[in-house]
């Protein structure tokens, strides 16, 4: 087995340090590739697919051309009508990384990168001090962090090694024994729940999600420590029905496990624009008031579950 | 000490008074005006008094502006006293520097930063009456005829201060004022005449005739606000200026006993220090501590009700506004938007390295919140043990715009200051003089901004064989090309033989700058607030006070570590380009090199994002630079030491320096702040920023360091944010950093100021260590504030 299939190597798209988003305290994120799911407004596109793939960037381009001369493949070409387009003929190119390294501009760039456990733990721990300061920690997202399973099972263990805080950010399309893997090493899991509507859901994200609620009934009986997340996707999740499926769907489950509502963020968009790939979504649509918000919110206060607004949990009965 | 828990919710729920507000919006939009009315009087006393001693001369000029000067007073008012009729006025200082105003009068209302109003009369009466009889012979006139006349090719380099001003930069020792008043001083002075040296007595004399004259100043205020109670109708407006009139008759004579005493009494003093010392960073260092029993007595005994309180100190806080000093046009550049620097500093430790934190830090941070105007400039202390609600109630403060408080950690600079042989008592005492320079209470000329070192521009000879790129002039040693280097050391060795050389020639002028100052500008008001200068019988600028320090600012560590990190990487160790190719792109500014340009800016890591051995080029060169100058002595005979600061000199100081070989163009500003990384490079977020920052030895900069973030203010509109940032400033304290500050504010906002100037008058921003309007600020400034990197978006 070589070192991704034994876990002690695996494709991020990104390291972040202080976000304040994913969980309690200062934290540093880490973004794993891959994810079996494939939401329509996915925020991290770059994360949906498990390889690398390269990018050009034409706003950072200089147009100086040096990547064309330089790809052993011939993989790259001018555009014809602008000289700081250039096309990638993925046929072609065979991700030496040259125009990588060669570009001055860092204009070509890999959407991942392979990396070892031990430089993911070298990374974050810079931060060590931050943590133990605001009580934070390490979250991994994505992507989705099972997908490269063995791989995110090792970063958390190692960072437990280490006495650092573990949350893992999950979709739960997984198996059991996946779950089973995870229950030592993680601190909390939050769980994003995207749409209850079984049919909608494989319209919407091309998967079925009979094995995400089964799957969170079982963690619930699990573990202590889960946070249920919806992103508020205008025409896709955040209707009144689906927020009400959901939070029952949560609330009858255990009703102590809260549920936070996350806002659209139309920077987003700005991924897809950047790829030259549509959006689901036009640039006019703007994210939620706080009324609306609100107005969502005693929509899952209504059907008996928990809620979480600016990260301090309200529940109707103080849990023992 | 009462529990100052109780009354915190009782302050946040006070409303905005009435009183304040008119006052403030006073200030906002009254347009100032150059003024010559000091000016004149003290040229009339020179002229009386030519055969005096220039100290008995200055004492005489002080005492009759103090007793001559209009004065005048708002009926609002509750503390009162200015060195002009109107507020925010110009004043000329003939006796330190007329040449320039002579050369300036006329664009003084144009310029680009820091614009007066003049009157015609004015231009006339300076022209014919005050600029004959000063032309020649003022401080930098002096320091002229005796300095090398290449200074204007030096200063490229090196920028020396204080030549056509009184230093300031000084916490003087307000306990003593408060608890003895001038009478009380004068008594002392006066039992020091009878049987003193004779090589004394003119610096006694010269100290009572000072103290005679300010007593006299409270006395006219007195009656000023008597005779305009006697015309009041209004019965409440009466009523208040009796109270201020009974006060300031009290002071001629006594010590304040109250409150409200305490701080008229303190803003006397800095108003009187002000006329006799035309400078900026007179600063008052740690009000909450020495007014506190002043407060806590009236509080406890019903004399004083908390909005009253608050009122008070509102009030005051408005009268710091009142003053601003007028710099020459290229002084204005390097310290724009009128840097008054009254420093107030609040929290802290006391002696026994316990918490200091007491109401009425909580008072002063309430009132900064509702009076939000660029002075006093507000600095919160912090140390291991701060309480969180005073943390808390600071990042408030700070979440709502305008930069203040900025942040001190005591946890470094306490080290730092003892580490210069400052007593441990003292260096717990510790003020900020200013913007970000540290002090000792009471008791420390610090000279704090003798000079500013830029060694961006000493590198930038350093691959040029001693030659300017901008002008072709040789400014330094031939010490060879970049191409003559042939390792990494060998360039770094001649970039230590051309700092050695600005460094001396630094100090001989600083030296000279100095003695100068003693000789033209004894300051006996001032000195008799400075301890020993009394007991010694010796005038503060002649080295009477307990310590002595002179401070020159190294500038700027991000750029010479990308610099230099750029050439080690590009040139010796991945060598992709030619060293003599790489020079001449920097003599081109790029032109035709942008492929190298990028290649530089994009491909080689930059300071400020955690990546060791980046950072540790800027602490190498730091503690180089600190080492050769902790070899000299001032004329003082005390220590040269280094800050890390530039107020806003990275604009002026950029523009001395041609291109530099981390991509930066020719004339582009340097990193703001003094630890900042270069503007939108630091791309791996805030904590990675501290880390590098922490890895520039701190206990070297005790001077004073600075450190500019920005945050976006939607960061500080949820609850838990606030708990994260006060996790993120205690992290900044174990990591031993001196100095941080926010700006909070959004970029849309900034660019809507530039385009409608007049809707935005009252737009604070963190420039460095100071807070200024930003439409008050020049364009090139206002740009560089733009494109400062933001956090907290996410």
């Amino acid at each position: 087995m070589g070192p991704i299939e034994t876990g002690e190597s695996g494709i991020i798209f990104d390291i972040r340090r202080f976000t304040i988003h994913d969980g309690p305290g200062l934290r540093s994120t880490v973004f794993l590739k891959g994810c079996p799911l494939d939401c329509k407004w996915c925020h991290n596109p770059e994360g949906k697919k498990s390889s690398i793939d390269l990018w050009h960037f034409k706003n950072k381009c200089i147009a100086c051309h040096i990547c064309v001369g330089k790809c052993p493949q011939k993989a790259l070409s001018v555009s014809a009508d602008k000289a700081n387009h250039i096309n990638i003929d993925k046929s072609l190119c065979n991700k030496c990384g040259i125009c990588v390294s060669e570009c001055p501009a860092n204009a070509l760039a890999f959407d991942g990168r392979l990396v070892t456990v031990q430089e993911i733990i070298q990374e974050v721990k810079k931060d060590t001090a931050f943590y133990e300061e605001s009580h934070g920690g390490v979250t991994l997202s994505g992507g989705e962090p099972f997908y490269q399973k063995n791989f995110s099972r090792k970063i958390l263990e190692s960072c437990k090694t280490e006495g650092i805080n573990t949350i893992i950010e999950t979709c739960l399309y997984t198996t059991r024994e996946t779950i089973d893997e995870f229950v030592e090493c993680v601190d909390e899991f939050i769980i994003d729940i995207k749409i209850f509507a079984r049919e909608e859901h494989i319209v919407h994200t091309r998967a079925d999600n009979e094995i995400i609620k089964a799957n969170f009934k079982y963690l619930a009986k699990k573990v202590n420590s889960i946070l249920v997340r919806i992103p508020l996707i205008p025409e896709f999740t955040a209707t009144p029905e689906n927020i009400q499926q959901i939070a029952q769907f949560v609330a009858t489950t255990r009703s102590d496990i809260p549920i936070e509502l996350i806002n659209y963020n139309p920077l987003g968009r700005n991924k897809y624009v950047l790829r030259n790939k549509e959006f689901c979504l036009s640039d006019s649509v703007k994210p939620f008031t706080d009324d609306q918000i609100n107005d969502f919110y005693a929509i899952i206060a209504r059907a008996g579950a928990a809620i979480v607004k600016d990260d301090v949990i309200i529940r109707k009965t103080k849990k023992k | 000490m009462l529990d100052y828990n109780l009354y915190l919710d009782r302050l946040d729920s006070i409303e905005p008074f009435g009183r304040i507000d008119k006052l403030r919006k006073h200030i906002l939009h009254e347009p100032r005006y150059l003024s010559i009315e000091q000016a004149k009087i003290i040229t009339k006393t020179y002229r009386q008094n030519e055969e005096k001693p220039r100290i008995i001369q200055r004492a005489l000029a002080l005492k009759n502006a103090l007793e001559q000067i209009e004065i005048s007073l708002d009926p609002q008012e509750l503390i009162v006293g200015n060195r002009s009729t109107k507020i925010r006025a110009g004043i000329v200082s003939p006796e330190a520097g007329i040449e320039w105003i002579n050369k300036e009068i006329e664009s003084l209302p144009t310029r680009a930063q820091d614009r007066f109003n003049v009157d015609n009369k004015d231009i006339i009466e300076f022209r014919s009456e005050l600029y004959p009889y000063w032309h020649n012979k003022g401080l930098r006139d002096k320091i002229g005829q005796v300095l090398d006349e290449n200074m204007d090719d030096f200063e490229l380099a090196v920028k020396i201060n204080q030549k056509d001003h009184s230093q300031g930069h000084i916490c003087p020792d307000t306990e003593k004022w408060l608890s003895h008043g001038p009478s009380g001083l004068r008594k002392i002075v006066q039992g020091k005449i009878k049987d003193c040296d004779i090589s004394k007595r003119d610096f006694y004399l010269s100290v009572d005739l000072v103290l005679e004259g300010a007593i006299r100043f409270m006395g006219r205020y007195a009656d000023l606000a008597k005779r305009m109670a006697d015309s009041e109708s209004d019965e409440s407006a009466q009523s208040s200026l009796l109270e201020v009139s009974r006060i300031c008759k009290k002071l001629e004579s006594s010590p304040p006993e109250s409150y409200h005493e305490a701080l008229q009494s303190l803003w006397f003093l800095f108003v009187i220090l002000h006329m006799e010392s035309n400078a900026n960073s007179i600063s008052p260092g740690r009000m909450d501590q020495y007014l506190y029993t002043y407060f806590e007595k009236d509080f406890l005994e019903g004399r004083l009700t908390l909005d009253r309180a608050l009122e008070l100190t509102e009030a005051l806080w408005i009268k710091f506004n009142h003053i601003v000093y007028m710099r020459n046009t290229k002084s204005a550049k390097y310290f724009a938007g009128f840097t008054t620097g009254f420093n107030v500093a609040i929290g802290g430790v006391d002696d026994d390295s316990n918490d200091a934190t007491n109401l009425l830090s909580f008072i002063f941070l309430r009132a900064q919140d509702q009076v939000r105007l660029s002075q006093p400039n507000l600095s919160a202390r912090i140390h291991n043990k701060t309480p969180e609600k005073f943390l808390n109630a600071c990042i408030k403060v700070i979440g709502n715009g305008g930069g203040m408080p900025q942040i001190f950690n005591d946890e470094s600079i306490i080290p730092a200051l003892t580490n210069k042989g400052i007593d441990i008592k003292d260096a717990r005492n510790y003020s900020i003089v200013g913007c970000v320079e540290l002090s000792t209470h009471g008791n420390s000329l610090g000279w704090s901004d003798a000079a500013m070192f830029n060694m961006v521009k000493v590198l930038e000879l350093t691959l040029n064989n001693g030659y300017c790129l901008l002008t072709g002039k040789k400014l330094g040693l031939q010490t060879g090309f970049l191409y003559d280097y042939k390792t990494y050391e060998d360039l770094e060795n001649a970039f230590k033989t051309q700092i050695n050389y600005f460094i001396d020639k630094m100090i001989k002028a600083c030296i000279t700058v100095d003695r100068m100052h003693a000789a033209y500008l004894p300051s006996p008001f001032l000195s008799s607030v400075m301890e020993n200068c009394l007991d010694k019988g010796r005038d503060v600028t002649a080295g009477g006070a307990f310590y002595n320090f002179s401070g020159v600012q190294c500038i700027q560590v991000a750029n010479v570590a990308d610099s230099l990190a750029a050439i080690k990487t590009s040139v010796y160790d991945e060598k992709f380009v030619m060293p003599v190719t790489l020079l001449e792109a920097l003599r081109k500014n790029f032109k035709g090199h942008e492929i190298l340009r990028n290649r530089l800016l994009n491909k080689i890591p930059k300071y400020g994002n955690d990546v060791e051995w980046v950072d540790r080029i800027g602490q190498k060169w730091v503690a180089y630079f600190s080492k050769e100058v902790g070899k000299y002595r001032n004329a003082r005979g005390g220590l040269f030491q280094i800050g890390l600061y530039t107020v806003s000199a990275h604009v002026p100081m950029g523009l001395n320096v041609g291109a530099t070989p981390d991509g930066r163009l020719a004339k582009q500003p340097l990193a703001d702040g003094g630890l900042s990384a270069v503007y939108g490079r630091d791309q791996t977020g805030p904590t990675a920023l501290l880390n590098s920052v922490s890895r520039i030895d701190s206990i070297l900069a005790s001077n004073g360091s600075l450190l500019n973030l920005k945050f976006l203010p939607e960061f500080f509109q949820k609850e838990s944010n606030i708990v994260k940032f006060s996790s993120f400033l205690r992290t900044f304290i174990k990591l031993h950093i001196h100095h941080v500050q926010f700006n909070v504010v959004r970029r849309e906002d900034l660019l809507a100021a530039k385009k409608n100037p007049e809707a935005y008058r009252d737009l604070l921003v963190r420039v460095a260590g100071y807070t200024a309007y930003f439409t008050e600020l020049a364009d090139d400034l206002q740009d560089e504030i733009i494109r400062r990197t933001e956090y907290g978006a996410d």
